[in-house]
């Protein structure tokens, strides 16, 4: 039974449950259980926010509606944090209006509480896939900006011309320099950021986003 | 002939006359005890004036003492007839006074002819003639018996006791009579008594005159005697108006009982005799001329109101007095009729039942009406449980989905560890376990359902308000998390049962709660609550309140806010708070509402607590 997902990291990933109603509770926790998963139980928002430790990685499966903190309270509450977890919900029929709203905050998918439990297990793996994934991204986007803070001021005016592809004797111009000088910098930018081509800094330098540019990280 | 003689046989025939008037009087009327003393002491003042015309008259000394001797007897009988006649007719005198002027009376008699020549003289040595009335009469001389002091005695302690007998009937503010005959009877008996004694004891010389003062006396106990036949024949002469009168009031409440339509019956214990209207027969379906009995008329009654009517009768005649009971009669030709009959029990001196009276009256028609009505209110409390019920069924269904989801992953989940080559049978049994409680759970929100939607007419029974308030929240807690409204409960502890139908007082708890849910659509998510109250109101009442943190009811509103049609709802019937105060008011409670010092409005309703010994 084990396997489950597929990019096991140091840590085990925890599926949350927070439901209000425990006999609920305890069934679905048993079945993520026996199906492998490692599970905690919380029986409100509140509970969960208070115990959760940022750092392990994971998927929130919630119910929609609760006595106090709400799904959809959890969710915005969740969505401020460093570290946010995809968000399962759990949710009764005819929530239409809460349904609406939570797609529009990025839920990561809506189970009723009684969908089979292939589409449970599927949607809890998916989740625990898009947190893995994140995570990554994360990570790699706090090392990009430690490389880029390793350039100065200069260096990244010359780089934020040469990545619209201008070439060195236009940014001399543009700089009032000498356009000997625009080649040094460009030669310490490649070597500090490690890449061999214009092609691969311009990548890289979409990838760590530093300028304000319609730029895509994730296809 | 003499004026001696003359005046004392008149007084001797005037007395007999007298006696003997009264004495036919008592024989007409034996319980007339006054007339017969009367006629006794009239009687006694006769012969007791022969006896004085006799010694007046005598020749010897001898013929003196022996008229005198039997002058006695008559005196005996003036006195004892005029003390029992001052008790059977003033109905005053102390009885040991009159018991002991008779016995010394009596021993007087008795002396009278045992020692000396009579009770008067021991001796009687001359006589002597004297001048009285312009003629001359014989009065004695000789040796005072000195036992005549028994006699004289016996004449102070009648006055004493007639004395004694005037102020009781002066105290009792019959004054005119008091003076009458206390006064008199006394005057004249004083006057002969000091007569006697001076003329016996020598120190006067008169011949005796008592007769003259007894018959005085006879006179105006005749005269108070007579004005009493005159004030009954005026009394006779009244009760035959007031008799004419009663007639016209019979008649005329004749009239009414049968303008009413009452049917009425008497029955006299005493006798066990039951006198019935033709109406009353008619009603219970007896014919004229049938014999009434009690048994009878009990099997006429429906079975099902039978012991509640003869417990009702029971009490009645058991000191309570009055009944009133409502009841079927199930008439020869099974044809069924409602009765309404009031009664009234009369007693004896002793508390037992003499006679009961009662009206009856046939009250088919507005039982039936009542009925109609009852039964279209009870379609319209089912109608608005059936839309609230919708109103509700989201809720409802995510309460019972809940469970029925549980029950379905504890089930995956057993499966999952039964593929376990050794599975944990612990957990499975756990498992298990849930799954029953799961579907307990949902059964019960299904079960409070049904009951909601159940058509069913009003049955009251004592009820734990606890419980009552805890099945609504059941069905509305769901809505009240989904609208993220608190609803808080709160009861107090040890609270008596209440006498209600579940379902009807369910449905008004389960409408306030709505509609105080409703209110609170435009408050933030932190501030909306309903709280269910209850706690007693009274000795014999418990108050349930239903508040929220709404805007309150608007002030022109309180007064229309339980009319039928009433809504400020887009989608509102207006039907349900004239609905609930319809419920209540069945339960014998009130419905109100009350604006909050703080915040939003307070419904309240008062349900009676159910008495323990209600089924007898």
């Amino acid at each position: 039974m084990s396997g489950a997902y597929p990019q096991m990291r140091d840590i085990a990933p925890i599926v949350y449950v927070v439901d209000d109603d425990e006999s609920f509770l305890t069934a679905i926790s048993r079945l993520l259980r026996a199906n492998g998963f490692t599970v905690r139980t919380y029986s409100s928002a509140h509970e969960f926010l208070a115990q959760r430790d940022p750092g392990t990685p994971g998927c929130v499966l919630a119910d929609l509606r609760m006595p106090g903190m709400s799904g959809l309270d959890l969710q915005s509450a969740l969505a401020q944090s460093p570290n946010p977890l995809p968000i399962l919900f759990l949710t009764g029929h005819g929530d239409i209006r809460s349904t609406v709203r939570a797609m529009r905050d990025g839920a990561e998918d809506f189970l009723e509480k009684r969908a089979p439990k292939e589409m449970l297990f599927d949607a809890v793996t998916r989740a625990l896939g898009r947190d893995s994934r994140e995570r990554a991204a994360r990570e790699r986007q706090r090392e990009l900006r430690a490389l880029f803070d390793t350039l100065t001021e200069r260096e990244l005016e010359v780089l934020s011309h040469v990545v619209r592809g201008r070439l060195n004797k236009q940014i001399a111009a543009d700089l009032g320099v000498h356009e000997r000088t625009v080649k040094l910098h460009r030669t310490a930018i490649t070597t500090k950021l490690k890449v061999q081509s214009v092609a691969e800094l311009t990548r890289l330098t979409q990838e760590a986003g530093i300028f304000p540019e319609p730029v895509r990280t994730f296809p | 002939m003499s004026l001696v003689t003359i005046i004392w046989s008149m007084i001797g025939s005037a007395c007999l006359t007298l006696a003997a008037i009264s004495f036919l009087t008592w024989c007409r009327n034996r319980e007339a005890w006054a007339n017969l003393f009367f006629s006794l002491l009239a009687a006694g003042t006769a012969a007791f004036a022969f006896c004085e015309l006799g010694m007046m008259r005598a020749r010897t000394p001898a013929e003196f003492g022996t008229v005198l001797k039997w002058g006695h007897v008559p005196t005996w009988l003036i006195v004892v007839s005029l003390v029992w006649f001052a008790r059977s007719y003033f109905k005053a005198g102390r009885k040991w006074l009159a018991w002991l002027a008779c016995g010394l009376r009596t021993l007087a008699l008795v002396l009278n002819f045992l020692v000396g020549q009579n009770l008067n003289y021991r001796e009687i040595t001359g006589l002597r003639h004297i001048s009285f009335l312009g003629e001359s009469v014989q009065i004695a001389e000789g040796v005072p018996n000195p036992w005549m002091l028994v006699g004289q005695m016996s004449l102070l302690a009648l006055v004493v006791f007639l004395m004694d007998a005037s102020v009781t009937v002066w105290r009792r503010g019959d004054r005119h009579r008091a003076l009458a005959v206390g006064g008199g009877a006394m005057f004249f008996m004083f006057s002969s008594t000091v007569q006697s004694v001076f003329v016996f004891w020598g120190i006067i010389r008169t011949p005796i005159t008592a007769s003259l003062s007894f018959m005085c006396l006879v006179l105006v106990m005749g005269y108070e005697l007579s004005s009493d036949t005159l004030r009954a024949s005026e009394l006779a002469r009244r009760l035959q108006q007031s008799e004419a009168g009663l007639h016209e009031i019979e008649q005329r409440m004749r009239l009414a009982v049968e303008a009413a339509d009452f049917g009425v019956l008497i029955r006299d214990f005493t006798r066990n005799e039951i006198w019935a209207s033709d109406r009353w027969r008619a009603l219970f379906g007896f014919s004229e001329t049938e014999p009434l009995e009690f048994q009878k008329i009990l099997l006429r009654v429906h079975p099902e109101d039978r012991d509640a009517l003869q417990s009702v009768l029971e009490r009645a005649r058991s000191g309570y007095g009055v009944y009133d009971a409502d009841f079927r009669v199930v008439l020869p030709t099974e044809e069924l009729r409602w009765v309404a009959a009031r009664g009234r029990v009369e007693f004896d001196s002793a508390g037992k039942p003499t006679f009961a009276r009662s009206v009856s009256q046939d009250i088919t028609l507005q039982k039936k009406a009542e009925e109609e009505t009852r039964n279209l209110q009870q379609e319209l409390a089912h109608a608005g449980r059936v839309s609230m019920m919708g109103q509700l069924s989201s809720a409802l269904a995510h309460e019972i989905n809940q469970p029925l989801g549980a029950i379905l992953r504890n089930a995956e989940a057993a499966e999952l560890f039964m593929q376990d080559p050794s599975p944990d049978l612990d957990e499975v049994r756990a498992i298990l376990a849930d799954i029953r409680k799961d579907d307990q759970r949902a059964g019960n929100v299904i079960d409070r359902m049904r009951g909601m939607l159940k058509r069913g007419s009003l049955e009251k029974k004592p009820l734990n308000v606890g419980d009552l308030v805890g099945d609504v929240a059941v069905l509305v807690r769901s809505d009240a998390t989904a609208r993220s409204i608190t609803l808080e409960l709160i009861v107090a502890d040890h609270l008596p049962p209440v006498l209600g139908d579940p379902v009807h007082l369910q449905q008004v708890l389960l409408n306030l709660i709505v509609n105080g849910m409703d209110a609170l659509e435009e408050l933030n998510r932190g501030e909306r609550w309903v709280r269910v109250s209850a706690k007693l109101g009274g000795p014999k009442t418990i108050v349930i309140a239903v508040s929220d943190s709404g805007p309150g009811v608007p002030a022109d509103q309180l007064t229309h806010i339980f009319d039928p049609f009433f809504t400020t709802k887009p989608k509102g019937m207006g039907m349900g708070l004239a609905i609930s105060r319809t419920i209540i008011e069945a339960h014998n409670g009130r419905l109100w509402v009350e604006n909050q010092d703080q915040a939003g409005a307070s419904f309240r309703f008062t349900l009676p607590i159910a008495e323990q010994e209600f089924t007898t």
